[in-house]
């Protein structure tokens, strides 16, 4: 077996070899050993931690192919179908239509952003994926629980009526916590994929539910016009059903994505986007809004363009978010030596 | 009940009783205010001047949501700083969609023909059952009359449907009141008295099939001046010139 190259720390060493400690043995190939008789043959020895061998889990110095499985190889791979950019989320208003200059009809959804804001940001040293959190709505204080209370307080953000997460390539995708995304967010022109749960049908048939072809009106009929028919065949067939099949049962009500529908119209004033041709669910669903995975991003000008804008509308978005971490610290200390009344009403004394 | 009578003040047991229990309980309830231990100064405020308020809170003003008790002696549980919200675009714009529609009828039908054609509160306006003439830009500008079945109003999105017959085949056709290709619709005949349906479906059976309409649009024809040219829009009725 070819010799092990040194560690980087201990190739080091060598090189300058300052080190005049007796106890410390320095050889070419072995640098920095305590004289300590705790060796192998197999393999040479060490006296580090088995656990950090340099071969083992395949780590930079081990001199290896990049491995093809794991967390790191698994977000390399999900890389070029992760967005660049986050989404964001609104609410589906109603359908209609638009014409384009050559006169052409396009049918078109209208989906309106509400106090669309950055909640968290997630990270691949702290959550192994890069992530932004985003909120949209509002919910009275009274109707939100006591932890959420103090994830909005920590925040700097008023209470959110709906949380999601989407997925960015990289760290520059983040955006900073408390920032308000708008409309022009997107480019007009651009394409987008709309998630969302779809309407609920409640308990469907199987006419309904898998297009089965029912059965004959006559020809000696009786009572069975919108059944199933047979679930499988018999003796030879197994005399069973089959996993998977198709069966009445719950219709609708799952998660739907809707592939690269082109921006048709951003207006920021009334918060709306409106998109080409329809997205899943009924009026009033939450929709997420993303930059279409399989087609090319918007050009590199406009995702720096929306990101400077969305900014500079909020420019004190950091002094806010560090004072309201300071504060949530503070408070969680008077909450948990229940002083907080205190706080309560030292502040109704001072608005 | 028993009253009192203010001669013979202890004439009514009961009357009586009910008034010391009265005021009892008044006194019961003022009696906290005023019993020695609540005019010393508490030591609360101390505690507070102890720890003020981080300066955050009074630089961005949260409001504070308590979280009650019932037990009287720690009135809240918890509290937490509820920050102000951002601009709402749901509050200024309450009805997305509507503000949509206008929008876009704003920009395909300036003169407002279009609209006040359909328009529910038009008298004059077209309804089911009357004769329209649609002439669009599409199809060599050859226009197609019917009778009116249905008028879906959607808006920006809304459409009439016509119905004629063609060689003696019975051909529909719906029409996008606000489509730029739509140049122009025309009201040839109006239906003696309104039609009490919204939808004129059974106008297709073939009792009340009015069949080909032809020999109304050529009387309507021959009654227009025709020496005048097509854009001047004869009889005012018709939307004419309403495209942009």
């Amino acid at each position: 077996m070819a010799s092990r190259l040194p560690a980087r720390w201990a190739a080091a060493l060598t090189k300058s070899s300052s080190l005049s400690n007796p106890r410390v043995l320095i050889t070419e190939r072995h640098t920095l050993l305590p004289r300590i008789a705790r060796r192998g043959v197999k393999y040479g020895w060490s006296t580090a931690n088995p656990r950090d061998k340099p071969t083992r889990f395949n780590q930079p110095s081990a001199g290896l192919p990049a491995p093809t499985t794991g967390p790191a190889a698994a977000l390399k791979r999900k890389a070029q179908s992760t967005p660049v950019r986050t989404g964001i989320l609104a609410t589906k208003k109603g359908v209609s239509a638009m014409y384009n200059s050559k006169g052409l009809r396009m049918p078109c959804t209208i989906l309106q952003m509400d106090q669309v804001q950055v909640v968290a940001a997630k990270t691949r040293a702290k959550n192994g994926y890069w992530a932004v959190q985003v909120g949209c709505g509002q919910k009275e204080a009274g109707n939100v629980t006591a932890p959420l209370l103090g994830y909005f307080e920590a925040k700097g953000v008023a209470p959110k009526r709906h949380l999601a997460e989407f997925q960015v390539r990289g760290e520059d995708g983040l955006l900073p916590v408390g920032v308000q995304l708008q409309p022009d967010w997107f480019k007009v022109g651009q394409f987008v994929d709309a998630r969302s749960d779809g309407r609920g049908f409640g308990f469907a048939g199987g006419m309904k539910r898998h297009g089965f072809a029912g059965q004959g009106a006559s020809h000696g009929n009786s009572k069975n016009h919108r059944t199933i028919g047979t679930s499988g065949p018999s003796q030879g067939g197994g005399s069973r059903v089959h996993p998977g099949k198709k069966m009445p049962g719950r219709m609708g009500g799952q998660r739907v994505t809707i592939q690269n529908l082109r921006v048709l119209k951003v207006d920021n004033e009334t918060g709306i986007v409106v998109v080409n041709g329809h997205v899943a669910g009924p009026m009033g669903c939450i929709v997420k809004l993303a930059d279409a995975i399989k087609k090319t991003p918007p050009v590199d000008t406009f995702i720096a363009k929306a990101r400077r804008l969305t900014l500079e509308r909020d420019p004190d978005h950091e002094a806010r978010l560090e004072s309201a971490r300071e504060a949530h610290l503070e408070l969680k200390e008077m909450r948990k030596k229940g002083r907080i009344g205190e706080a309560v009403a030292l502040a109704g004394a001072l608005l | 009940m028993i009253t009192q009578s203010t001669r013979r003040p202890l004439s009514s047991w009961k009357a009586v009783f009910r008034r010391c229990r009265q005021a009892q309980q008044q006194q019961r309830i003022t009696m906290p205010f005023r019993t020695m231990a609540t005019e010393t100064t508490p030591t609360q405020p101390e505690a507070a001047s102890a720890t003020p308020l981080p300066p955050a809170i009074a630089l961005q003003k949260p409001r504070f949501h308590a979280i009650k008790t019932n037990n009287p002696s720690k009135p809240i549980r918890t509290a937490f700083a509820v920050y102000p919200r951002v601009p709402s675009a749901r509050k200024t714009c309450p009805a997305a969609l509507e503000s949509y529609h206008a929008q876009q009828i704003r920009r395909l039908d300036r003169s407002g023909a279009r609209t006040a054609l359909f328009s529910k509160t038009n008298p004059d306006a077209a309804k089911p059952g009357d004769v329209l003439q649609v002439t669009t830009r599409k199809g060599g500008g050859e226009p197609f009359a019917g009778v009116c079945l249905s008028i879906r109003r959607a808006g920006v999105d809304t459409a009439i449907l016509l119905r004629n017959h063609v060689s003696r085949v019975p051909v529909e056709m719906w029409f996008k009141v606000y489509s730029p290709n739509v140049v122009g619709v025309e009201v040839v005949w109006r239906r003696p008295r309104r039609a009490r349906r919204a939808r004129l479906t059974y106008m297709r059976k073939p009792k009340h099939d009015m069949g080909n309409v032809d020999h109304l649009v050529d009387a309507w024809r021959r009654t227009r001046n025709v020496f005048t040219t097509k854009g001047k829009g004869a009889g005012g009725k018709g939307v004419r010139g309403a495209k942009r």
